[in-house]
């Protein structure tokens, strides 16, 4: 355990001290500013049947910043080591994989909740300037960010594959950007298609559909069906990793 | 301290290294010698833990390195080929993170990485940027790395490739200082360096070993396949049948000429004698001018000719 925590601590550090995560940091937050902007348009447009945080996370604005993240914060962690060669420096000490694999993703996660904390401000600021006069649905607020959080384990841990599936960055990034589009893809299909699909089906959709999980929690509806299908999928694909790291000690 | 037993492995179908069977012993200085190519890094990568043999065992310190690999790990210290460091870390933290992942903790972290920093010369740059360092201060950067836990055994893949004259003369010494704690397994594909630091050289050629002797059996055998050149002027064309005439010489190989009136010969000779005194002698009976005279020293794609063909004709390389 002592050395998974000697691991994370050099992982975030190295988070930190990268540009990328303040470029994703800053982006996140532009993009947020424009979906909150958004969401207040609909507001003073007319009364409405959602609240600003659910229109907030429903703006595509929001669904913009989402894509890029993964992506940004995922592709250096395993292609950048097998660059550079320091990944077997990394496994002739004495470290285990899912210690390896284990900080990778853990630091991940921390910068990912670091990128997101920001978009919180402008709830804040908006109850401090009108006085408390909008309503901000403190469920609501804590299922958004709670999905946020579930959908931000599964397609980190995507990520994490992506990157350690290649030695460049770039290849790294554009498969787990295309992953995590892929899965949001067959989530809307259902929207595109309409109800001409058997019922089963549109079950399925409905069970895997990230869109249909945010407009729920966005609600304040906590369901605990999308929570375990993202912490199982996030499992799936750490195991994987761990397994494409471990390649390498196979015997053929 | 390392014990391999037929150790091969294979790259999906080509044989990296085939059957290797070698002891170090405690305390030793050994070399891998061998070209590109020859299996050098598979074999200490086995070694130090970083990927099992495809087949065949390997012991370091009394431990299975397939089994049981993080306990080498922990008694190894292992710098890899050219030296992988994280660019962005500065030298003094980058030591720190590798001394606490190899177990040191606290005070003793603290002075160890101060006294491997001193032991590679490196202090002065302990708060520099590695990525910003010289080739010759990562070298020593990722030495330090190997040392710091005070491993029993150091395997050092090159440790002086990319290195100057000056910054490979400090590595050696370093090495050589390094001997009464450490049994060190390094390898190179510099014939001169095995000899000026190792006890004991083994010879890798195509994935097999093909010599293993002490450096000064080994340069004995080498000699044997030495050649001399000589550039001289005045023969009128007798030069060639009057140096074939002295003993010791087995052929007298004419090169193209540089300049008008000197004439330049290859000359090979037979094991064990040196001809130069007698090719002397022989221009000064001769009243010939002599401007260049020397031994050849053969070069390490020579040897394996040598010792792999093994009928003593060395390549002849212009």
């Amino acid at each position: 355990m002592r050395v998974f925590w000697i691991l994370l601590k050099k992982e975030v550090r190295a988070f930190f001290i990268s540009p990328v995560a303040y470029i994703v940091l800053a982006l996140v937050m532009v993009l947020g500013g424009f979906s909150f902007r958004a969401a207040l348009a609909i507001l003073e447009s007319g009364p409405s049947e959602g609240s600003i945080v659910t229109w907030t996370f429903n703006a595509l604005w929001f669904w913009l910043s989402y894509f890029f993240v993964f992506p940004l914060l995922t592709m250096r962690l395993f292609a950048e080591e097998k660059k550079l060669g320091t990944l077997e420096t990394l496994f002739t000490a004495p470290v285990r994989t899912w210690q390896v694999v284990g900080a990778k993703y853990g630091a991940a996660l921390v910068m990912y909740a670091v990128v997101w904390l920001p978009t919180l401000g402008n709830f804040w600021l908006l109850d401090w300037i009108t006085g408390g006069a909008v309503e901000i649905p403190r469920g609501a607020l804590q299922g958004s960010y709670l999905i946020l959080l579930a959908m931000g384990l599964f397609h980190l841990a995507m990520g994490c594959l992506a990157s350690s599936l290649t030695s460049n960055q770039i290849v790294a990034a554009v498969l787990s950007f295309t992953l995590s589009i892929l899965h949001f893809l067959i989530g809307v299909f259902i929207l595109t298609i309409g109800r001409k699909v058997p019922e089963p089906f549109v079950d399925l959709v409905h069970y895997i559909a990230s869109v249909d999980h945010i407009r729920l929690f966005t609600q304040g509806v906590i369901d605990s069906r999308p929570l375990v299908y993202y912490a199982t999928l996030a499992a799936f694909f750490l195991v994987l990793t761990h397994q494409v790291v471990e390649f390498r000690r196979w015997r053929p | 301290m390392i014990d391999a037993l037929d150790l091969s492995k294979q790259y999906a179908g080509r044989v990296a290294i085939d059957r290797l069977n070698f002891q170090v012993d405690r305390g030793e200085i050994v070399g891998f010698l061998g070209p590109n190519g020859a299996g050098k890094s598979t074999t200490m990568r086995i070694l130090s833990g970083f990927m099992p043999p495809t087949s065949g065992r390997a012991m370091v310190a009394g431990y299975d390195v397939f089994r049981e690999s993080l306990a080498v790990r922990r008694r190894v210290g292992y710098m890899p080929e050219m030296a992988p460091l994280y660019q962005d870390m500065r030298v003094k933290e980058y030591l720190h993170f590798r001394a606490e992942l190899k177990g040191l903790r606290g005070r003793d972290m603290r002075i160890r990485t101060g006294e491997v920093m001193e032991l590679c010369s490196i202090t002065d740059v302990r708060r520099r940027l590695i990525g910003n360092l010289s080739k010759g201060y990562k070298q020593r950067v990722a030495l330090a790395d190997a040392l710091v836990h005070r491993p029993d055994l150091l395997i050092l893949d090159e440790p002086t490739n990319g290195l100057d004259p000056t910054q490979i003369r400090q590595v050696r010494e370093l090495l050589r200082s390094l001997r009464q704690d450490h049994t060190i397994l390094l390898s190179t594909h510099i014939l001169h360096e095995v000899e000026l630091t190792c006890d004991r050289v083994i010879l890798l050629h195509q994935g097999k070993i093909c010599a293993q002797d002490t450096p000064r059996n080994l340069t004995r055998q080498l000699r044997a396949t030495s050649a001399v050149r000589v550039e001289l002027k005045g023969a009128e064309g007798e030069a060639q049948k009057d140096l074939q005439a002295l003993t010791g010489v087995r052929k007298v190989i004419p090169r193209s000429r540089r300049e008008e009136g000197w004439e330049t010969y290859v000359l090979r000779v037979e094991s064990q004698s040196d001809v130069r005194e007698s090719i002397m002698d022989l221009a000064l009976r001769k009243g010939w001018k002599i401007r260049e005279l020397h031994r050849q020293l053969p070069t390490l794609e020579d040897v394996f000719v040598e010792i792999t063909a093994g009928d003593g004709v060395p390549a002849q390389k212009g």
